[in-house]
């Protein structure tokens, strides 16, 4: 047995406790709505595992135990004060170095580049070939490709190093209010291709995630990447783009119905000039309109901030904030007695994030039925707690965790829109659901010989361009692919000053060789051994073991005993045998909620 | 209507096509055409064989830019930098024509296979995304309603019994297809669309009956959707690995493949009735630098249709199927500092369908662009005539007036 000693006193201990207590669902039900805290009375393991659940990645029962051992405050406090928490052993992310001189400011699209290049003889700190050559602006398409696709890998294995993160930090509640955060104010990396401008706003998010909202508001609205991704580059005077405005005042603030049409554009207006040089804000005085506006009844020469602090004073904007916190921590249904009472105290705090999470988490509301094994995980908490409640140590990366995840409708740094993941029910689809358990099958029997690394793959039709030029053909012959007559394939075969095809591909050449690979590892888990801590030496208590470990509500008497059944004739020492079972109870309709 | 009752029609066995039924069954086209046409004239419907596909534009398509009033100067004046050439227009009438990158449309107009409305929209029009599409998905502006028209349709009015009435295609379900009592069939990739293991497993899983959901109904809303996706997952599945298509849908990927997805559903014999896919993404946000982007999205959006309809004719079930595209609002007539368009209003829709059935050509009253609501066109077709158009005129059900909670003129697009 590989595992640490301290390790296994722990699971002996918890085999102690009752195993009736599975659940808290025993709350009364007059607890919901109720903001007052829990007594020190009521503080139990099931309580504890939820409030690790809903402010972090759940855990392991070791990590539950030491958390049950606390009172709730100290608990609470623990997780919410997580500065206070050694957390030294996380690395900065590695960047590769992909960004040569010259892609700055990265053109907005391949025909912009093109036009870039005729104009100037080059683009993308590309030249272009001299005039008469042929294909003379192949080498600035091939660059610009190249951007692309290695900016995309770099963004994956940010994703990884994020996702890992969140494994492994000691500080989960920082991390999932980061992704919280992320959900918030969404930013997508497809339409910033900037990983530089994703990883900085993660920083920002993660830096100011428990602070005052205050400050995320100004860090968001003077971030490169949201700058980028609302287009406030293009907010000038001139001609303000309300894009930046409409959402700041939908989305990151009121919400719809609170404020008017003319606010939108007062608000755009007093944001014209805030843009960025790449990486850094810039306040662009000569774009920013300095005259009088009339903002949600204030008038003067506002500026961004100005904006940002009238939206503060409007007590809507303590209450949509809050709620959305609290819909993301606690349940999807607010009650409006907690809603007023949550935006009202969030607001008089001067809109601090911790005294609002203490309250929740604290609260009798947090630990009723309505609030316990109600909510529906989201894909990137499904696996990361999964990973979590396995013990694993670092993330496993066969299969792909952005693959995973995507699967099920999520990928880190690329939200579906500017509102963000819906979240909820919406997760689940009938396929979804399944693919929600076929996931850790791919997981608990990864097959490293077989896998493919998607920052690694290049789509078929580029890699058919490489598999004819080594049979020889030209380039014209080698891009040929569609027969149809789409006329978007007719456009990819155009074959004048540039092949687009054959840039694509060797865009695909040069970004694998340029970027780090992810590492490739399976799941570090033997669950044979976590069986055996526990002493597990009946079908009946391996299936009550995993289901403690594993699902935050107990399985029905019939499923128990179809698990139970399932194990009977296999080896309870045999590895693949339990994680055989253990897929069973990863693929049960309860595994989806916590 | 010479018609007979709910109980009559579910006795006729809803096209006798069973879930758990073998794949050669579905495919043979012959007993999906032979069941349809024994049910016609029997059902209080009059068309029960007929299928919507509903196409979402999501972002705000710039409806000017694509179909382009090439003849009207306050069109150019708007948009000195972003308009479209007159000279470049895809020209189908002396007033309009298509963009330039929208080949296939041009075509599918010219065979006189498409019906264009113009100015469609409703009143006190949302500028913002995410309200705006909400009241499209719901047929419902300006309120709260809770499910989409497209699942009302199904809620007991649409083939009443009938299991998988509608299929979402995407990694999310639409609002617009959210029923009260029908669970809508939603998945994105077919070929993933199982539950993987050994048998052993498989036989395992099946026999989980689930927790009690009694006092959480999370956990019943997920059983729910556990056996529906055991139900379907075989046939769907099948269905779209045997699908071989000669037509070509273009490279861009528009609506994700669901188009294809489609067709192969439609050749197995789905009894689907309502289908739905969008182009996801918020791809059609042109807020900057659109020329390119928006000729991009415009190819590949005609490039599928274009394609989807060719393949749904060569598949014999091309007087079976319409399709109605919409966006959630059009764009400011005029152009922004940016190169782009913002948020705007009115916008047009389009139905397609076979020369048998559809009525190509335009539809409505062009807004105008100089007559203008804060920079805005004002919308002269309400969009739920256009709903109303698909629900009474396409598929033959008369009390459109209910699902869509008011009464709403059709417009004689299809015959």
């Amino acid at each position: 047995m590989t595992c640490q000693p301290r390790r296994w006193v722990l699971l002996v201990s918890l085999l102690c406790l009752p195993l009736a207590a599975v659940t808290v669902a025993d709350a009364p039900a007059s607890w919901t709505g109720d903001l007052s805290p829990i007594a020190a009375a009521d503080w139990t393991y099931d309580r504890a595992a939820h409030l690790l659940e809903r402010a972090g990645f759940g855990g392991t029962p070791e990590d539950i135990e030491r958390l049950a051992r606390l009172t709730p405050q100290q608990a609470v406090d623990r997780l919410v004060d997580y500065e206070t928490v050694e957390n030294s052993a996380m690395k900065p992310f590695e960047e590769s170095g992909v960004w040569d001189r010259g892609m700055d400011p990265f053109p907005p699209s391949r025909a912009d580049a093109v036009r870039q290049a005729r104009e100037h003889g080059e683009a993308l700190g590309v030249r272009a070939l001299p005039e008469g050559s042929s294909r003379r602006l192949q080498p600035v398409v091939d660059k610009f490709f190249y951007g692309l696709r290695a900016n995309s890998i770099e963004t994956q294995r940010l994703g990884v190093w994020w996702a890992n993160r969140m494994l492994t930090t000691s500080r989960p509640l920082e991390e999932k209010l980061t992704l919280f955060w992320h959900g918030h104010f969404a930013t997508g990396d497809a339409k910033v291709r900037d990983y530089r401008m994703m990883l900085r706003q993660n920083q920002m998010l993660r830096a100011n995630a428990s602070g005052r909202l205050r400050d995320l508001l100004v860090g968001i609205l003077e971030d490169p990447a949201m700058l980028v991704y609302l287009d406030n580059g293009e907010n000038v005077k001139s001609h303000p783009n309300e894009n930046f405005g409409r959402e700041l005042l939908e989305l990151f603030t009121m919400g719809v119905g609170n404020y008017t049409e003319r606010d939108v554009r007062e608000a755009a207006r007093s944001f014209t000039g805030w843009t960025n040089d790449v990486l850094a804000f810039k306040f662009d005085k000569d774009q920013h309109d300095f005259g009088d506006k009339t903002f949600l009844g204030k008038t003067g020469p506002l500026n961004g901030r100005d904006v940002i602090d009238t939206i503060l004073a409007q007590p809507v904007t303590g209450e949509f904030v809050s709620a959305k916190i609290y819909r993301n921590f606690v349940r999807d249904e607010v009650p409006a007695a907690v809603r007023t009472e949550l935006g009202r105290s969030f607001r008089a705090s001067g809109y601090q994030i911790k005294p609002l999470l203490k309250r929740i988490f604290l609260s009798r509301d947090f630990y009723s039925p309505a609030a316990t094994a109600t909510q529906i995980k989201s894909p990137v908490v499904l696996v990361v707690s999964t990973y979590k409640k396995m013990g694993l140590r670092e993330l496993p990366t066969i299969p792909d965790f952005g693959r995973l995840t995507s699967s099920l409708g999520q990928t880190l740094f690329d939200p579906p829109n500017v509102a963000g993941w819906a979240g909820g029910r919406t997760w689940i689809t009938p396929a979804t659901l399944l693919q929600r358990g076929n996931l850790f099958r791919d997981v608990l029997f990864a097959d490293a010989k077989t896998f493919r690394a998607p920052d690694r793959l290049m789509p078929a039709t580029y890699a058919r361009v490489g598999d004819n030029l080594a049979k020889g053909m030209n380039i014209t012959e080698a891009t040929k692919d569609g027969t149809g007559d789409a006329e978007s394939n007719a456009q990819l075969e155009r074959d004048e000053d540039y092949n687009t095809r054959y840039a694509s591909y060797r865009g695909y050449v040069a970004a694998f060789e340029r970027t780090k690979p992810i590492p490739r590892h399976v799941a570090d888990l033997n669950l044979a051994a976590t069986v055996a801590a526990a002493h597990a030496t009946t079908p009946e208590a391996v299936v009550d073991h995993l289901a403690r470990r594993f699902l935050s509500v107990p399985l029905s008497a019939k499923d128990r005993g179809v698990l139970v059944e399932f194990l009977r004739g296999k080896s309870l020492t045999s590895e693949s045998d339990l994680r055989e079972l253990l897929y069973l109870v990863l693929s049960t309709p309860e595994y989806q909620v916590n | 209507m010479n018609c007979c009752s709910r109980r009559d029609f579910l006795a006729r066995g809803l096209y006798g096509i069973g879930l758990g039924a073998s794949l050669p069954m579905f495919l043979s086209r012959t007993s999906a055409a032979l069941t349809a046409q024994a049910l016609q004239g029997t059902s209080f419907e009059k068309h029960p064989e007929r299928i919507l596909v509903v196409l979402e534009l999501s972002g705000g398509n710039d409806g000017l830019n694509t179909v382009v009033p090439h003849s009207d100067a306050a069109y150019y004046r708007a948009r000195p930098r972003i308009g479209i050439p007159a000279k470049d227009v895809l020209k189908v009438s002396d007033q309009f024509g298509f963009h330039p990158s929208m080949v296939g449309f041009e075509r599918l107009y010219k065979d006189g296979r498409m019906a264009v409305v113009h100015g469609c929209g409703y009143d006190h029009p949302s500028l913002s995304h995410f309200s705006s599409m909400s009241y499209w998905h719901t047929g419902v502006p300006n309120a709260g309603e809770p499910l989409g028209w497209l699942g009302r349709l199904a809620d007991d009015h649409l083939s009443p019994g009938t299991r998988n009435l509608i299929v979402n295609i995407g990694t999310s379900q639409s609002l617009a297809v959210r029923s009260g009592k029908h669970s809508p069939l939603v998945f994105d990739d077919p070929a993933r669309f199982r539950r993987d293991g050994t048998d052993d497993e498989k036989r395992a899983i099946g026999e989980l009956a689930g927790s009690s959901g009694a006092t959480n109904a999370t956990l019943d809303f997920l059983a729910a959707t556990a056996r529906n996706a055991a139900d379907s997952s075989d046939f769907v599945r099948q269905a779209s690995a045997a699908y071989r298509t000669p037509v070509d849908y273009g490279i861009g990927n528009a609506f994700g493949g669901g188009l294809q997805r489609v067709a192969a559903l439609i050749n197995a014999g789905m009894k689907t009735r309502l289908y739905y896919v969008a182009y996801q993404g918020n791809s059609f946000d042109t807020h900057v630098q659109q020329g390119d982007v928006h000729s991009r999205l415009l190819m590949y959006t005609a490039d599928a249709v274009r394609a989807f309809m060719d393949d749904i004719a060569r598949i014999g079930r091309g007087n079976d199927v319409a399709v109605l595209m919409f966006t959630e609002f059009g764009r400011r007539v005029e152009e922004n500092g940016s190169l782009g368009t913002d948020h705007g209003t009115a916008t047009p829709m389009f139905m397609f369908g076979a020369n048998a059935n559809i009525k190509g050509g335009f539809y409505g009253q062009p807004p105008s662009l100089t007559d203008l609501d804060d920079g805005n066109l004002k919308m002269t077709t309400d969009f739920r005539r256009v709903y109303a158009t698909a629900i009474r005129e396409w598929l033959g059900y008369d009390d459109a007036e209910t699902i869509l909670k008011g009464r709403f003129g059709t417009l004689g697009a299809f015959a």
